[in-house]
């Protein structure tokens, strides 16, 4: 009995001429999100290229470990064609400097303002914005439609327990719907290896559950266009009142919960911290050069007039830079402290952003796609944590470096006053003007997410959409054994 | 006879349960839009007078100018952007001025504050071009294909009513009763503008007028639209669809779409590149400026009172300067070409994109905000004459630009001086500095912007608005 049911809701749905025009324009957008996103990550790719060749130039042109600093730029992920997320909106680069923590600067919306203007067009987008509408469309109706035309009457007049009817309905429409969706899915996979796209199979994992959450997605909207269709008695009241719910859910929900938290949990803006910041690293500076100029005069009595020679000079020298370092050292510990307090306020906030967005379905999806492709929130944390163990390493082996070869790119200025009172100035170069032997420099690893390490938050949006499907599912059985078929 | 018609509609309209939910829903919509956005412009300010305190007490404690590094100065927040963002939290609002060179900039919004940039915000253009125009095609769609349904599209043609006077009813009986409930829920939002103190000059009140006025006429070609569409089908749920369809590319699809597509294939030398390009100078340029800058010898002068760390200053200085001028010809020509050919892929894309209504209204909004794609121009252009007014600035307090060089600087105290009182060296003032004075386009420039997309917008509507009358001359009422 259930599988006549199924097979008709099924064949009902393929047969209407709706149908038709839905699944031509689902699959074109469907391919279109895919090809522009190929596009964009070539595109993206080839200028993580330019800009590493860059990287390399000036490292490989640099004679002086002293003056040597580097920076380190994010590199494209192809998960980003399927949910491009944040990585358009988050900077590209960071400066790899002892000067200062990491910062991720300039991102590609901020570089080609013209693509902001839309924005992206991805396959979490698609879902989000016309699947979804379309899975209300094939739904809005499910029930009270079949009353309005008379037919429930009919089949309810056979042996159908409601039970049945209810399940037939959603199962029905579930394979009518998915099983089309899923041919410009797999058309897509085609155009990815037709274009080369560099795949690992950590990658397709994440692909298969990005496709199972969009599913899940999918299958809520249908689900809840059938609860909608036994709560209301007529098709145009069922139609209306679902799709203020889709604007609710899609547009306006995720929205009001990130703005709400923000205003509800005060976040002080990086500004703020780099402003505090900056007045530390000066009243610590102001000190140290208090302290050299006290060194010298004592070094200067201790030589009793008499000039110290050059290698007692680079001594002293040296014993400055040391001080310095350590200076160096307690400003970027302060820094680390701000920051870290900086961001676990931002935690706070995201929780509860994330948590209010997330009554809606829609939300839940975002956020999980982004966390399994690695575009989410955590991106930049990810990244600039990833970058100050690079600094580390990288200031470590500099270090080394200079030890080694005696290279600080310290300079040395020899200043004169004669006994007429004038004053006369030599400065000495650099030690150094070869190249400089960089094997063993360290290589930044870029922090990708594991599908393993990728899973757990997704998971838990999925199981937050399943728990929506259920519930609504549960809603719909209700709603329709009590409804009137009449 | 058109008068009853129009009433009708009204009445109609107004009295069905479809209307009171849409408008409620647009009505709490719009009035969230204008608090949102004046609690956001309040933030936004406050943010931007924190960061310009945070660059005064920066200077604090320092004792020479010498010692100013670099100075930041910030893009003040636009008014109007809270109620149409534009591009104003995508580009960075941040300017590095050192005193000569490039001028970095960093800190766009949504790279701070990325949780805003996932779904990002509510504002008064989104409302317009997504809700707004799906809740004109709610109302239009079944304007004529739903009556025939009814049955009263019959009833009315068997009195002596003429065709013409029949849907110019209609239109204008729709248009009437929207546009007024529209402007009712926009009133209030204004009115909580002025209430939470968000202040407007007269200009931008202009500015906020015509923005209205575009996105009643987006309202408008939506509208007409769906009873175009309407009068082109028999039957309601046909036309819905269609209009659904419809909306969906228009909306969502074309503009990303034509962008994504056009933009990219006009080949625009990405930043990247350009760095590439000038860095391979740089590296060039650094070793000439070091291989000068070895072994110098400044010579005893007879004049006690010449310093020579100055006199080295100066050295470095000119030795700066003549490896910025080359610098600076590159970046500028590769600017330059940058530059232009963005300006063919901007045409490209955007003519493209203008098929859709949204873009005609998106753009003129955001030329009349001020938040269009030239805002990051339009900041850096502004940077870059400061920083010619800084580096004068700093030229007159030191004697040189320090900007991006080697400073040499020694302390004044002198070991074993005799019993010289030494007068404790005065703080510079950061008041002094010159003011970062940013002026966006003004009326009659963005006006002038706009004007393109608003008069397409009216010529869509009046050809949508007969294209509604024709159909229905010709719709078969049976």
């Amino acid at each position: 009995m259930l599988s006549i049911l199924i097979n008709k809701e099924l064949r009902a749905i393929v047969s209407s001429p709706k149908f038709v025009g839905a699944f031509v324009v689902c699959s074109i957008l469907i391919l279109l999100s895919i090809y522009t996103g190929i596009r964009e990550y070539r595109v993206m790719s080839a200028r993580y290229d330019a800009a590493a060749l860059m990287v390399d130039q000036e490292i490989r042109q640099e004679t002086s470990w002293g003056r040597m600093s580097t920076e380190v730029f994010r590199r494209p992920d192809p998960m980003q064609i399927f949910a491009a997320g944040l990585d358009y909106d988050i900077g590209r680069w960071s400066p790899v400097s002892n000067r200062g923590s990491a910062k991720l600067k300039n991102s590609a919306y901020s570089d080609d303002p013209i693509y902001s203007v839309f924005r992206f067009l991805d396959f979490s987008f698609i879902t989000q914005f016309i699947l979804t509408l379309f899975a209300i469309l094939f739904t809005y109706n499910a029930v009270n439609g079949e009353r309005e035309d008379g037919t429930l009457k009919l089949i309810m007049s056979n042996a159908v327990s409601r039970a049945k009817f209810l399940i037939g309905k959603c199962v029905g429409a579930w394979l009518g719907l998915v099983v089309p969706v899923t041919i410009p899915i797999l058309l897509g996979f085609l155009l990815i290896m037709v274009f080369n796209v560099p795949l690992s199979s950590d990658h397709w994992m994440k692909i298969i559950f990005f496709m199972a959450l969009s599913l899940g997605l999918f299958t809520f909207f249908i689900v809840f266009g059938v609860l909608m269709s036994s709560l209301a008695r007529s098709s145009s009241i069922s139609f209306l009142i679902s799709l203020v719910v889709w604007v609710l859910a899609v547009m306006i929900i995720p929205r009001m919960g990130v703005m709400a938290a923000g205003n509800m949990v005060y976040v002080p803006r990086v500004a703020e911290i780099e402003g505090q910041l900056s007045g530390f690293a000066q009243s610590k500076w102001d000190e140290f050069m208090r302290g050299t100029e006290e060194r010298w005069n004592k070094y200067n009595q201790s030589g009793d007039g008499v000039q110290l020679d050059e290698e007692k000079m680079w001594e002293i020298m040296q014993h400055e830079d040391s001080l310095h370092r350590a200076i160096e050292q307690e400003i970027m510990q302060h820094e680390l402290k701000l920051r870290e307090d900086l961001r676990q306020r931002k935690i706070r906030q995201e929780k509860l952003a994330f948590s209010l967005s997330r009554l809606s379905p829609v939300a839940a999806y975002q956020l999980g796609v982004m966390s399994l492709a690695g575009t989410g929130v955590d991106i930049k944390n990810r990244y600039e944590d990833a970058i100050n163990n690079y600094r580390n390493e990288f200031y470590n082996f500099v270090q080394q470096k200079q030890d080694e070869t005696g290279d600080n790119g310290k300079m040395m200025l020899a200043f004169t006053i004669s006994d007429d009172g004038s004053q006369s100035m030599t400065m000495s170069g650099d030690r150094t003007t070869e190249n400089l032997d960089i094997s063993g420099m360290p290589q930044f690893m870029v922090p990708a997410v594991k599908f393993a390490e990728a899973i757990s938050p997704a998971t838990v949006d999925f199981g937050i959409i399943i728990f929506y499907i259920i519930m609504t599912f549960a809603g719909a059985f209700v709603a329709f054994l009590k409804y009137d078929v009449r | 006879m058109l008068r009853t018609l129009i009433e009708k509609e009204i009445r109609d309209l107004t009295g069905s349960t479809k209307f009171v939910i849409t408008f409620a829903a647009c009505a709490l919509l719009i009035i969230a839009a204008f608090y949102v956005g004046a609690i956001r412009h309040k933030l936004s300010m406050s943010q931007f007078e924190a960061s310009k305190d945070e660059q005064v007490r920066a200077l604090e404690g320092i004792t020479d100018w010498m010692d100013v590094n670099d100075i930041r100065v910030f893009l003040p927040p636009e008014p109007l952007a809270a109620l149409v963002s534009g591009v104003s939290n995508d580009i960075e609002r941040t300017a590095v001025i050192t005193g000569r060179g490039d001028i970095p900039t960093e800190d766009s919004r949504y790279n701070e504050d990325p949780i805003y940039a996932i779904f990002r915000f509510i504002d008064l253009e989104f409302i317009f071009s997504v809700i707004l125009s799906l809740f004109a095609i709610l109302l239009g769609y079944d304007a004529i294909s739903g009556e025939k349904e009814r049955g009263t599209l019959r009833l009315t043609f068997a009195n002596a009513v003429p065709k013409r006077t029949y849907i110019m009813g209609k239109l204008l009986g729709s248009f009437i009763t929207l546009t007024t409930s529209i402007i009712i829920a926009i009133l209030i939002g204004v009115l909580l503008l002025l209430i939470l103190g968000f202040s407007l000059t007269a200009m931008e009140w202009l500015k906020l007028f015509l923005i209205i006025v575009a996105g009643l006429m987006f309202f408008g070609v939506f509208l007409s639209l769906s009873i175009f569409v309407s009068a082109l089908t028999h039957r309601s749920s046909s036309s819905f669809l269609i209009l659904l369809v419809i909306w969906v590319m228009l909306v969502h699809i074309v503009p990303r779409a034509s962008v994504l597509l056009a933009a990219r294939s006009v080949d625009v030398p990405s930043v990247d590149e350009i760095a590439y390009q000038k860095s391979t100078l740089a590296i060039q340029l650094g070793e000439e400026f070091r291989e000068a800058m070895r072994n110098i010898e400044i010579p005893a002068s007879a004049n006690p009172s010449e310093d020579p760390m100055m006199k080295f200053n100066e050295y470095l200085d000119s030795l700066t300067n003549i490896r910025e001028s080359k610098l600076n010809a590159l970046s500028s020509r590769l600017r330059e070409d940058r530059h232009n050919r963005q300006k063919v892929q901007e045409n490209l894309a955007f003519t493209l994109a203008r098929l859709s209504p949204v873009t005609l209204f998106s753009l003129a909004a955001s030329y009349l905000a001020g938040t269009s794609i030239h805002l990051k121009d339009r900041f850096y252009d502004e940077a870059v004459a400061y920083q010619g007014d800084y580096g004068k600035f700093i030229k007159d307090k030191t004697g040189i630009n320090p900007g991006g060089m080697l400073k040499i600087r020694a302390s004044r105290s002198c070991s074993g001086g005799g019993g010289e009182e030494e007068s404790q060296p005065e703080q510079i003032d950061g008041s002094e500095l010159p003011a970062f004075a940013f002026s966006n386009d003004d009326f009659k420039g963005s006006f002038g912007s706009a004007i393109v997309d608003l008069g397409l917008l009216g010529i869509l509507n009046l050809f949508l608005f007969a294209g509604a009358f024709l159909a229905f001359v010709r719709y078969d009422v049976r």
